[in-house]
């Protein structure tokens, strides 16, 4: 097990909003292949944490290397590991004034230099893994939120991540659209991509999981497999925070 | 009772008024139309009398035709169109003015077209059309008589000063916009600092500077003619105003989309050329078309420093001795002459909002 390599490292990071303590001493390393669910309540840093690993955010002290690189002020690493890590939003954030497939083949073509020709059959490949290709020409405005995140996916595929990173990907759907959705998922995950899920879905955290990391207050609470941490958890607050969700 | 309208499924509902129950549903209702039909009625069969009906269409009786009648003396602009339209341009090289305009118009025709829509194609095409512009208009190269900038005048100037302008001034918005949002506080600032001196100025101060005072204060070499400097000084002025509504477009932009680009490992530039300037241009257009328009009607400043665009070689064609009187008539062709363009500006402006909100809520 421990011979697998560090695909994302955390050590000791910090983060603050002003005086507000947005991450405290994180220590955290993801493995290649590793698929790992952070939850926890609102506000704990979750989100903070995972948009530190492609710098969306800034962190204020610590190191974070993702995939051997590490993360600091210089633009050039920055740029190079998010074409290597995919991010999928809460809210989609499909650019609104282009096509699904336009969406799609953009950071191919501007990023990894491929002919529109090449971007456009993979986009077409992975809109049909994402069971959508027939909306390759709508407007993302003319979608479900359902087809939306899964367009959303598709498009952060086209660049062939090493890693994927998930910020609430279902909480902002209609229940009825979660679990096609999820299922896009879960078949990912079936294909040993590496995957760090930010979700209150507790049933794909069981069925995918390798590790649950819970988080409250900026803190790492507790890191257990799924089955030790729903049936067992170990800490006060992750019991509590378990009851509130499972609660009825 | 509202609660109940709503039940009512729509096809049971009873039909919305149509305009002949809005106007004359009850007395009152009907005498405020008639009367208002009435005197609209009576305004337009008076403009009717003076300008067709009685009107002097032709030059032949010359202005003495005119005084005889009561209608509008459309003479004049039969006997003075030339100078209206191409001011103090050489009489016999009018063709050359009359055709840069119309190369000018059609530039900007073209580029209006999606199938230009790309950054190479437009350059070329302006280039290409300032190119044929230029030579056309100053001669001197292609057996055409050399003609010095200060002898250009009337519609063909008046498109021109427009035109470069607005394209001079266009990326220098775009340029300012971007500098204003950098996060380095020194450079948005000085930006900010830049944008605000300017806009304080009156456009009138800054032809002024640009066309009296800079050839004294810049270093010989770097004056140029005067046409060039006023031409700067009015892109400057379209720069900084066109330069706030791009600004505002672009914090119109939900903040995720330039976050999706970025997580997409796409460079700032490429985000600025994909991502946030079509989507700002997308919600500035309306602003955009409103900034173009008041631009287009401000060239006629340019006569303060001594140019002869269109209004003002309109003020020169009633201005000798026996046409003073028939100034209405000039203004109101000139008017005429404003309206077409700034009314095919508005509606090509109509016509991108409507393509460009296809698909978006």
């Amino acid at each position: 097990m421990e011979t697998r390599q560090a695909a994302i490292q955390l050590s000791q990071v910090n983060k603050y909003y002003g005086a507000y303590h947005a991450l405290n001493n994180v220590d955290l390393t993801i493995f290649e292949g590793e698929k790992v669910v952070v939850c926890g309540p609102s506000g704990s840093g979750k989100s903070t944490m995972i948009r530190c690993i492609n710098r969306l955010e800034e962190h204020h002290g610590g190191r974070i290397v993702v995939l051997g690189t590490e993360l600091n002020e210089d633009l050039r690493n920055i740029e190079e590991i998010r074409r290597d890590v995919g991010m999928v939003f809460q809210h989609f954030h499909l650019f609104a004034h282009m096509t699904v497939l336009e969406n799609c083949i953009l950071a191919p073509m501007l990023v990894r230099k491929m002919t529109r020709s090449d971007a456009e059959a993979m986009a077409m490949r992975y809109l049909e893994r994402v069971r959508i290709p027939e909306k390759a020409d709508k407007f993302p405005g003319e979608l479900s939120g359902g087809q939306q995140q899964r367009v959303a996916i598709a498009r952060a595929l086209c660049m062939s991540p090493k890693i994927m990173l998930f910020d609430e990907p279902t909480s902002a759907l209609d229940p009825e659209m979660i679990s096609e959705v999820l299922d896009v998922m879960v078949d990912l995950a079936g294909e040993g991509m590496t995957m760090v899920c930010v979700t209150h879905e507790m049933g794909f955290a069981r069925k995918v999981a390798d590790r649950i990391v819970f988080m409250d207050r900026g803190e790492i609470v507790e890191e257990n497999t799924p089955d030790r941490f729903f049936e067992n958890p170990v800490h006060e607050r992750s019991r509590r925070f378990l009851d509130q969700i499972l609660g009825h | 009772m509202t609660d109940l309208a709503d039940r009512v499924p729509l096809a049971q509902q009873p039909p919305k008024p149509g305009s002949g129950r809005v106007f004359f549903g009850s007395p009152v209702n009907s005498a405020v139309s008639v009367t208002c039909l009435l005197l609209i009625g009576y305004v337009f069969w008076h403009v009717l009398d003076w300008g067709v009906m009685n009107a002097v269409w032709t030059d032949a009786g010359g202005p003495e035709a005119c005084h005889a009648s009561s209608g509008a003396c459309w003479a004049i602009i039969n006997a003075r169109w030339r100078l209206i339209l191409f001011g103090l341009y050489p009489f016999d090289e009018h063709w050359r003015s009359g055709l840069a305009c119309v190369v000018v118009v059609l530039t900007a025709i073209l580029s209006c077209l999606p199938v230009f829509w790309q950054t190479v194609r437009l350059a070329t095409l302006w280039v290409c059309g300032f190119a044929i512009f230029y030579i056309l208009m100053r001669g001197g190269m292609l057996g055409l008589a050399s003609v010095p900038e200060e002898k250009w005048g009337g519609l063909s100037l008046t498109v021109f000063i427009f035109a470069s302008g607005v394209l001079v001034g266009m990326p220098v918005a775009i340029g300012l916009a971007l500098l204003r949002r950098s996060t380095l506080p020194v450079i948005s600032r000085t930006t900010g600092a830049f944008i605000d001196a300017v806009r304080s100025l009156p456009l009138v101060s800054i032809l002024f500077t640009a066309a009296v005072i800079f050839p004294f204060v810049l270093p010989p070499g770097f004056q140029g003619e005067k046409l060039y400097r006023v031409i700067v000084g009015f892109a400057l002025f379209f720069a900084v105003y066109q330069a706030e509504i791009i600004r505002g477009g672009i914090q119109s932009i939900p903040v995720g989309q330039d976050e999706a680009a970025k997580a997409l490992g796409l460079s700032y530039w490429q985000r600025v050329r994909m991502i946030i300037l079509p989507q700002a241009f997308r919600y500035a257009l309306p602003p955009t078309i409103n900034q173009i328009v008041t631009t287009f009607k401000e060239t006629s400043l340019v006569v303060i420093v001594g140019f002869f665009e269109i209004m003002a070689s309109g003020n020169a064609a009633y201005g000798t001795g026996e046409w003073t009187f028939a100034y209405v008539e000039v203004y109101a062709f000139i008017a005429m002459i404003y309206f077409a363009f700034v009314f095919t500006l508005s509606r090509y402006g109509a016509y991108l909002e409507r393509v460009m909100r296809v698909g978006q809520q």
